[in-house]
């Protein structure tokens, strides 16, 4: 070849550039190389400029809003029932327990009974469901019209006597039932057929058994029985004061709503008939525009007719108060089983507590007015420390936002127990043990799970994991485990293995490249000390890449905490705060989340609505948090970093 | 530039319009979408009518946000327009027009071990109200109460509110689920829970109809039983094209006969 002997050629860069003095907009093209580069490395800090300028813009009304609908809450007087209403809910709680009290004492006597009633019903259905096929067909058959002829009805009936009794000898009939009552069942669900709906004999007999000792127990536990009814039955006459009320105020909200809604439906027309050029158009939407008139309605006044009412609550409450103190005192003090007696002595515990609360909010009655202002200190404390968050409500709309944060955060809380350590000592053990051949296999598998996208994982949760964990914790030697056996498969625990999953690739590479930036002299110095390939892992390699570890955690967190697909699917969205008195066994609560409202309400509310803002409050509290997060995994970076050598 | 982007929704927004001849676009109600609407939409197929469908239903919100965002032809919903999506709808030139379909009935369901058969009213108002938190308190087998409901932009979510519940809230405790299927999966695999359902879905397995007050939801007593409500389509206007063609299919036997095996009921 010539060229070694040729002067090289110029590179091409200075073809195109030097060569030529060409100016661009009065910049020489370097410069203008330059500014491009520039402006994409700037495009990312542009947009995340306008997402948080379009955060903001949508949501910083809420606070305004809300603090106008606050208003109304206590202007229409509806925050005057709540004064009753809330204390009142109580007496719900205290009526649940006694329920179940004397349920758990009638079972004493009569729960053989129902057992055997119930398991029995419970053969029947399954009896029918194994031979619902030809059942159906019979069923069929004999509905038509006009109806078949009586061979071909004869053949079905065979088929479906057959299948009856095929299932009747399948079933598997408990021990609850003699050896007698086992045939008997047996005949009686062979013979089941559509066409008689009177019950079988024996399971008549059983429901009457039921309802004999039913009785029996109720004669016996009178006391507690007639107690518990006059219990509950002991607010009827303030809740009728109350809920007409209430009605009241609704009334008086509602239409405040409408004339402001129809408000706002005229100069929507309006704008619209401006903006329009069919003149026809014009004129109809005028028209309906002017039609769109509400009459203004006096709040003031018709919240003084609530508040006339106050004396006559108060003489209510003081009727609820002495029944209920009444019917408590004639609880006995033994009810049919510890537990239910245990209930009964809570009841008498609670009851003064409420019987205060209810008395303090009589008081209270008198001191509330309907014109004191909302300031917006307490509109903040509402959303921020709020922990009802109630929508689309027919009383009132409620933004607080700590359920969801609750939520969020336990989950987050798990998905990083369990993520820390596979990611860590994974990254420890690729990074220091494995073999060549093991890394290639290990870091592709990990990083690979990154491509799994979210909602198919989401869909795992629900038909595997959920049912994995619900099976697992109904192990009986298991059963020492908090919150063991759960009742819901979608919950807060099963959410935090899928986001620990989701969040261990994120993890394990950068706690990896933390480990491959300690500098090889640290090593090296180790080695040279004499120490074993452990304690250079444990006293010198991880102590020098523990900046890099707890920032993929942090990492991970912040990766964790923005997720939404999967909690959607998988935590079972209950809007409430998780209830921390069951200890560690909360895990197995279902919650709902930051993220996970926005998905789930988002599309439904109508743009500018208090509800849609309270969303981007959320969102705008969600973002500061992965901000935080962020910007903590990056000082804890710059703060630990060892000095390079 | 307000101009030009407006401008540039309409071209848009125009093109969209010469393709719905093609296209029919159904969003809403997750109760008629699931299952109602699709068969409809087959059997429409099966008949002849030259047209796809693109049906989406994320509750009955929805479909007045997409009917005033020109992004849907049908809007399906299980509950009457409200005034205020009304003149949202209106503003942006669109006046809604509200087609009954068929009546369903909200079905409360259980565990299919459940020995509860029978629940009053009130219970079941106590129930989802988180008044009443244990099955021993109504006659089941002692064990709490998990209650599952649909999520908030749900008509049925909103019916059941007013219906069953002396519009009272539902309680804290209460589990917001996205669609019936949903609702249907997660009652069958817990023992302890309860949930309501549109009828269509009250076959499903795993599950059980309770009946209120000793009346199970029976398609021959329709409106005697407390949880029927009627079910809309909404149009822009009085449908025309195949739009039209869909709706008078709907009617016609063969459509009737598809509303019927699909549980829903026809009230004149």
């Amino acid at each position: 070849m010539d060229s070694s002997e040729s002067p090289p050629r110029p590179p091409l860069r200075t073809l195109l550039v030097r060569n030529r003095k060409r100016t661009v907009l009065g910049m020489d093209p370097q410069k203008v190389i330059k500014y491009f580069f520039g402006m994409n490395a700037s495009t990312a800090v542009i947009v995340l400029v306008l997402i948080m300028i379009f955060l903001l813009r949508e949501g910083i009304d809420f606070l305004p809003t809300y603090r106008n609908e606050l208003v109304t809450y206590r202007r229409a007087g509806l925050e005057f029932c709540d004064i009753i209403d809330k204390p009142l809910k109580e007496h719900q709680s205290l009526s649940s327990s006694l329920r179940q009290s004397v349920s758990g004492s009638l079972e004493t006597l009569s729960k053989t009974a129902r057992d055997r009633r119930d398991a029995a019903f419970l053969l029947r259905n399954l009896a029918e469901e194994k031979a619902s096929r030809q059942r159906e067909t019979l069923e069929q058959a004999l509905e038509q019209t006009p109806p078949p002829a009586a061979d071909k009805l004869d053949i079905l009936r065979r088929e479906q006597q057959k299948a009856a009794a095929e299932a009747a000898t399948s079933l598997v009939y408990p021990d609850l039932f003699t050896a007698a009552e086992k045939q008997q069942l047996q005949t009686e669900f062979a013979a089941l057929t559509p066409e008689v709906t009177d019950l079988p004999p024996f399971l008549q007999t059983l429901a009457a058994d039921f309802t004999a000792k039913d009785r029996e127990a109720r004669t016996k536990f009178e006391d507690l029985v007639t107690a518990q009814e006059e219990f509950e039955e002991a607010p009827e006459g303030l809740q009728e004061v109350l809920d007409e009320l209430k009605e009241h105020a609704q009334e008086t909200k509602e239409k405040a709503d409408e004339f402001h809604v129809l408000e706002i439906n005229r100069q929507r027309l309006l704008e619209a008939a401006a903006k329009t050029k069919d003149a026809d158009e014009k004129a109809s939407l005028t028209e309906e525009a002017e039609a769109s008139v509400a009459e203004e309605v006096n709040i003031e006044a018709r919240t003084k007719e609530l508040t006339a009412r106050a004396g006559e609550l108060r003489e209510q409450l003081e009727i609820y108060v002495k029944a209920a103190e009444k019917a408590s005192a004639s609880l006995p003090q033994e009810a049919g089983t510890p537990a239910a007696t245990a209930m009964l002595a809570d009841v008498r515990a609670k009851l003064p507590v409420h019987v205060k609360e209810m008395r303090d909010a009589a008081l209270q009655l008198d001191t509330w007015r309907s014109d004191k202002p909302v300031s917006m200190i307490s509109v903040i404390g509402a959303f921020f420390f709020g922990s009802q968050w109630i929508t689309n409500s027919s009383w009132q709309d409620f933004f607080g936002f700590v359920p969801l944060l609750t939520g969020s955060l336990v989950i987050a809380l798990i998905a990083i127990l369990i993520a820390t350590p596979i990611s860590v000592i994974a990254a420890i053990y690729t990074n220091q043990f494995a073999s060549e051949r093991e890394k290639e296999f290990i870091k592709p598998v990990i990083e690979f799970i990154q491509a799994i996208p979210s909602v198919v994982l989401g869909f795992i949760g629900i038909s595997l994991v959920g049912n994995l964990i619900k099976d697992f914790s109904e192990v009986s030697w298991l059963q020492w485990v908090p919150g063991f056996p759960i009742q819901e498969r979608l919950n807060m625990f099963n959410a935090g293995c899928l986001l620990a999953f989701m969040a261990v690739p994120t993890m394990f590479s950068l706690s990896e490249d933390a480990l491959n930036n300690v500098p090889r002299a640290y090593i090296d110095a180790s080695d040279a000390m004499g120490a074993t390939k452990l304690q250079t892992v444990f006293r010198v390699i991880v102590p020098a890449g523990i900046s890099g570890i707890l920032s993929a955690i942090l990492l991970g967190l912040g990766r964790v905490i923005g997720e939404t697909m999967v909690v959607l699917l998988v935590a079972g969205n209950r809007i409430a705060i998780p209830d921390f008195s069951a200890g560690p066994g909360v895990i197995f609560q279902p919650a709902h989340t930051l993220t996970g409202i926005i998905a789930q309400e988002l599309g439904e509310v109508s743009r500018g609505s208090s509800h849609w803002q309270a969303l981007f409050m959320v969102g705008i509290v969600l973002f500061a948090i992965s901000l935080l997060v962020n910007w903590c995994a990056r000082a804890v970076a710059r703060r630990f970093e060892p000095h390079k050598a | 530039m307000k101009r030009t982007l407006l401008a540039l929704t309409l071209v848009i927004a125009s093109s969209l319009a010469a393709q719905a001849q093609t296209t029919l676009r159904i969003r809403g109600s997750d109760t008629l979408g699931a299952k109602l609407v699709p068969a409809l939409a087959e059997g429409f197929k099966k008949q002849g009518g030259k047209v796809s469908f693109d049906i989406a239903a994320e509750g009955s919100s929805t479909a007045f946000t997409n009917l005033a965002a020109g992004t849907a032809e049908i809007g399906m919903s299980s509950r009457k327009v409200k005034a205020d999506e009304r003149t949202l709808c209106r503003s942006k030139g669109i006046t809604i027009n509200e087609i009954e379909v068929a009546w369903d009935m909200i079905t409360v369901v259980v565990h299919k071990n459940n020995p509860v058969a029978d629940l009053k009213k009130k219970q079941i108002m106590q129930i989802f109200a988180g008044d009443i938190k244990d099955w021993s308190e109504v006659g089941g087998t002692p064990g709490p109460i998990s209650v599952y409901t649909r999520n908030t932009s749900s008509g049925t979510y909103k019916d059941f509110m007013t219906m069953a519940m002396k519009g009272r809230e539902y309680g804290s405790n209460s589990q917001k689920m996205a669609g019936n299927e949903q609702i249907v999966s997660e009652v069958a695999s817990n023992a302890n829970g309860i949930g309501y359902i549109g009828y269509a879905y009250s076959g499903s397995k795993g599950i059980k109809v309770v009946s209120i007050d000793g009346a199970s939801p029976n398609p021959a007593a329709v409106k005697s039983y407390v949880l029927a409500r009627p079910t809309y389509l909404y149009t822009n206007g009085e449908p025309t094209g195949t739009t039209k063609e869909f709706i008078d299919f709907c009617r016609s036997p063969a459509g009737v006969a598809i509303i019927t095996k699909a549980g829903f009921v026809l009230v004149n």
